[in-house]
């Protein structure tokens, strides 16, 4: 199993969405893909977006206003 | 790919990040209760969409949203309570642990406090999927604002939420349409900003309209409003449309368990309490009048509150009071009724005179009827017969008469009576 990671450190939305949705194209199921953010407006779009399609999210919190968006591929 | 879950205790687990669960968690943490707070995205919930909150008690020059709640934030990380982003999956709420499932972990409470909050509407009209996720709809002008500066926007609904933030789009976009359902001239809005909005001159109007359809290949390039009197269609040329038309409860988790309003709002006192002992609700995911960032404080502190108490009477019910190694005599009574307190002396010299053979409590529903409602009594003052951890009699009258009592107590250890007369 894969594990792909995005810096998206520094880049508003929609960038870090657009750059997730790229990358899952290109996974197979079970694969892990991590979005680092650091816009609070990709938290409210990315992990939406990820459990809409059927994905597994788990966020974690890495620093104050600095995240690490965990998206396992489930389909 | 079944792995274990990994199964954590807490004796208060909030569902939900909004101003609702983090006041909630902030009353629990500073009760000592070791408490877990579960967000599925940002902490903060729908205030983070707010650009600015006017009417927030304390926090006067319009803040962000998302100030406020990062403050409480904050607040709640210096009372010890724990954060865990993820959705949850699943709960269980009968019996005495509540269990509450996430994608990787199993959380068992003594208490839960459901603060789900709601989400925004959507208009339902044709295409709409198409362009929600950074397609050119958008339920949060303080996201997008910037990515719309020069352009031509438009602004669904006329409530507080619609008017407002299309106002503050205004100062990146070059033109704000809004689409209202109503005649001219009216809106949903408060008339501070009802006024502000017509007055603006970046801002027009499409009265009696809703949304037909949205078009578009990849990107939204056109909204077709109708004209709900003259049938006529209006398209209208943009590549952001802002919806702001009121907003649906998180409850779907909780279908078949809690009882909701016909709106799937849930149910509860006004102690916050659903239909589950020791399962608390609150904040705009309750069936209540006024949704607003105060109000969600307020349903938050009862819940915290109450879920405390509701920790330490369980504790007190179960380890003292249905104490299964003596028979048990319980007085409950109402501190504030004069009669009552003066039958304790009656029930001090029974307690003597037993000699340490029965256990003899006390219980004052002056502040909370919860341990009485345990014990199924209804009226005050009473006395309730335990034997092994179990009720066997509750007795209502005669227990003031003085004299009456002492005998009394010793004959109903004999029988046994559910409700004796």
């Amino acid at each position: 199993m894969k594990e792909v990671v995005i810096d998206s450190l520094g880049e508003a939305c929609p960038i870090p969405l657009v750059k997730a949705q790229n990358a899952m194209k290109e996974m197979e199921i079970g694969d892990v893909l991590i979005v680092q953010i650091d816009h609070s407006c990709a938290m409210k779009n990315l992990p939406e977006w990820a459990r809409k399609e059927g994905h597994n999210v788990e966020i974690e919190e890495v620093d104050d206003a600095e995240w690490e968006v965990i998206i396992e591929k489930a389909k | 790919m079944t792995r274990e879950k990994k199964v954590e205790n807490y004796d208060v687990v909030v569902i939900g990040g909004g101003p609702a669960g983090l006041t909630a968690a902030i009353y629990a943490g500073r009760a000592r209760l070791s408490t877990l707070l579960i967000e599925k995205a940002l902490i903060g919930g729908l205030a983070t969409y707010t650009n600015t909150i006017e009417n927030y008690s304390g926090f006067p020059n319009g803040p962000k949203g998302e100030y406020i709640t990062n403050e409480m934030k904050k607040q709640a990380e210096e009372m010890g309570v724990k954060f865990k982003l993820t959705a949850v999956k699943s709960v269980d709420f009968e019996g005495t642990n509540k269990v509450v499932e996430t994608f990787r972990n199993k959380y068992i409470a003594k208490t839960v406090i459901i603060a789900t909050g709601g989400r925004p509407r959507t208009t339902g009209a044709q295409n709409e999927d198409k362009f929600l996720f950074d397609k050119g709809i958008s339920f949060c002008a303080t996201c997008d604002a910037a990515a719309n500066t020069g352009k031509h926007v438009l602004v669904i609904g006329s409530g507080d939420a619609a008017i407002e933030e299309g106002m503050f789009l205004t100062k990146f976009a070059d033109k704000v349409s809004v689409s209202v359902i109503h005649d001219e001239g009216k809106m949903d809005c408060n008339e501070i900003a009802k006024e502000a909005a017509l007055a603006n001159p970046k801002m027009d109007f499409y009265w009696n309209t809703v949304v037909d359809n949205f078009e578009g290949e990849d990107m939204l390039e056109r909204v077709n409003l109708k004209n709900l009197k003259t049938k006529e269609i209006i398209p209208v040329v943009t590549d952001s449309c802002f919806e702001f038309i009121g907003y649906l409860p998180n409850t779907e988790i909780f279908e078949g368990l809690l009882k909701m309003s016909g709106n799937k709002y849930v149910i509860t006192n006004e102690r916050m309490e659903t239909n589950y002992p020791g399962v608390f609700a609150c904040g705009d995911v309750r069936d209540k009048w006024l949704k607003q960032v105060s109000t969600a404080v307020g349903d938050g502190a009862i819940a915290g509150f109450a879920a405390e108490k509701y920790i330490a009477e369980t504790e007190q019910f179960e380890e003292v009071l249905m104490q299964t190694k003596k028979p048990g005599l319980i007085f409950v009574y109402n501190a504030i009724d004069p009669d009552s307190r003066k039958f304790l002396s009656t029930i001090d010299a029974y307690e003597k005179s037993k000699a340490g053979t029965i256990a003899v409590n006390r219980v004052d529903v002056y502040k909370s009827t919860g341990l009485a409602d345990r014990l199924g009594v209804t009226n005050y003052p009473a006395v309730v017969i335990t034997n092994e951890g179990q009720v066997s009699s509750i007795v209502y009258e005669g227990i003031c008469e003085e004299g009456f009592c002492i005998e009394t107590f010793d004959e109903l250890f004999k029988t046994s009576c559910k409700v004796c007369k």
